[in-house]
């Protein structure tokens, strides 16, 4: 009788066991708590309450796409879509712009204010995804966008076929197989316009907000991409005012809808040949966005001329630290990061 | 886990129902409003199958957007665009050019179609591209999607001429007005 009961619940704990691996698969999401406040100070508490198992989601193209793969199992979902506190967009006293950070990427784009001064920053808006993800896509969603990699970027189901990586909990990368570190490639577009064009983000949490330059939020670490703590989150972003010249491009398989294989953003005084505050960008080859030095200096000391640009083009090799083979061979990016940085300076030059 | 009730207009009507925390738009709209029509696809944001639109006319992935996050709010599905069992112009234009084969995508290549109407009356070449680029069609292919596009506005135009007119049959006149296949004499 014992046997046979035993029996029983092993065969109950099969079909249980079935029945999840079938949700696993039909990428269901997994079980939270859902939380909609109704002002900033009331979300940051939750938040703070929540700590690590909580995640704010705004738009939802990423967070709900990185639930359904578990890369995300948060306990408390909480949203910030609505916020009234979060949606301004407002030209500030001094000439600077400062953006909510639930401000839709649709609505940026369309926006006045950002179409006049920062070209850059509006045509990274409008070379992210597709319109169905820009009309729901918020900026602070896209400045926080999780990094991505061809391992953890796969089902649950799908990532149980190898061993874990460091975003799962176990001491190695799949994508270098010696690195300490992991080396998911951050893809946002607009943090590479806002690089170039000196953003600060500002950062919330209970009882204090702090100033964070954008240069400075990004960490070169795939698993822990940006210096954002517990129960914090960005609230703002500010851009300066600035008469420079900007640019953004990027490169991607298909026109809409893909990820980068390499982004560029540019901004500078252009007088002439000659270039002064010139600040150049890479995106999508390393974890964090690439402030290019060498080249920058080469250009500003020597001119715009295209034999300087092609001088200044050899030397993005030594920038670029260690490549992966992630979406595309490491000798190809570098091809790309060549390409992007000549067509970049050289538009930049007769803008 | 518990359910909670929520409301949304959907097409000018108000529902009224009971959520789970995960459950998305288009869990919602298939399962509790029992509006069919949008489509399950990849549900992650590839595909563009599960299109509907927003209060302001613009293309949304309901696979991507938490129901409890749009409480109360306003959308437009693809039955929401036929008005007394008459079709739009945009899903008569997409009849008439065949641009429908097996017609899984269609209610949301129409959704996002109708979002980029709304936005651009006329649109151009690369309007149409941009604002297709989210949707994937795997058999009739994006020709026939983009010849119905470009032809949206002036079968609205022949349907309105065929109102005025005080027609029995907007349609049949309207294709009787020079509506035709490309190619077709």
């Amino acid at each position: 009788m014992v046997a046979v009961e035993s029996q029983h619940s092993l065969w109950l704990k099969h079909i249980l066991q079935c029945s999840k691996a079938k949700q696993d698969s039909a990428l269901l999401l997994p079980e939270y708590r859902f939380h909609k406040p109704k002002t900033l100070d009331e979300c940051l508490a939750v938040l703070g309450e929540c700590g690590d198992r909580g995640q704010l989601i705004a738009g939802g193209t990423d967070v709900v796409f990185n639930m359904r793969l578990r890369l995300f199992q948060p306990e408390h979902v909480i949203s910030v879509r609505t916020l009234p506190e979060l949606q301004t967009i407002e030209e500030l006293s001094d000439g600077s712009l400062r953006i909510g950070a639930a401000c839709r990427l649709e609505d940026l784009s369309t926006s006045a204010l950002v179409q006049k001064n920062y070209p850059a920053f509006k045509q990274s808006i409008d070379a992210v995804a597709s319109t169905h993800i820009r009309n729901l896509g918020t900026l602070g969603g896209n400045i926080c966008l999780q990094t991505r990699c061809w391992y953890t970027n796969n089902s649950e189901e799908w990532r149980k076929g190898r061993e874990g990586c460091f975003k799962t909990d176990c001491e190695q990368c799949h994508v270098i197989q010696t690195a300490q570190r992991c080396h998911a490639i951050n893809n946002a577009d607009t943090p590479v316009a806002l690089t170039a064009l000196d953003a600060v983000l500002t950062l919330a949490k209970v009882g204090s907000t702090r100033d964070v330059p954008i240069s400075e939020f990004y960490n070169c670490d795939g698993e822990d991409f940006c210096v954002l703590e517990t129960g914090e989150m960005v609230t703002a972003v500010t851009l300066p005012p600035t008469s420079k010249r900007s640019i953004f491009l990027k490169y991607t398989p298909r026109k809409g809808m893909d990820f980068s294989l390499g982004a560029i953003s540019a901004s500078g005084d252009v007088d002439g040949d000659q270039v002064s505050n010139l600040k150049i960008v890479l995106g999508s080859v390393s974890s964090s966005p690439i402030i290019l030095e060498e080249p920058v200096q080469l250009l500003q000391r020597e001119g715009l001329s295209d034999a300087v640009i092609g001088k200044a083009v050899k030397l993005v090799r030594g920038e670029l630290g260690e490549l992966t083979n992630l979406y595309g061979r490491a000798g190809y990016k570098k091809q790309i990061a060549r390409s992007l940085l000549q067509r970049a300076v050289t538009q930049l030059r007769e803008l | 886990m518990a359910k909670f009730i929520m409301s949304l207009i959907a097409n000018g009507d108000k529902f009224e129902f009971a959520a789970d925390d995960t459950d998305t738009l288009l869990d919602v709209i298939r399962n509790q409003m029992v509006l069919t029509g949008t489509k399950r696809g990849c549900t992650t944001g590839s595909c563009g199958v599960c299109t509907v639109n927003n209060s302001k006319g613009e293309s949304i992935l309901s696979c991507l957007t938490l129901a409890r996050e749009w409480d109360g709010e306003e959308i437009t599905t693809i039955e929401g665009l036929e008005a007394d069992g008459a079709l739009d112009a945009i899903q008569q234009a997409f009849v008439n050019f065949g641009a429908v084969q097996c017609g899984f995508c269609t209610p949301g290549v129409i959704m996002s179609a109708k979002a980029l109407l709304n936005k651009y009356p006329e649109p151009t070449e690369e309007q149409i591209n941009e604002g297709m680029a989210g949707v994937l069609c795997r058999c009739t292919g994006h020709i026939k999607v983009k010849d119905a596009i470009r032809n949206d506005f002036r079968l609205r135009a022949d349907m309105l001429v065929a109102q005025q007119s005080g027609s029995a049959d907007v349609i049949e006149v309207a294709n009787e007005t020079g509506f035709k296949y490309p190619g077709e004499k």
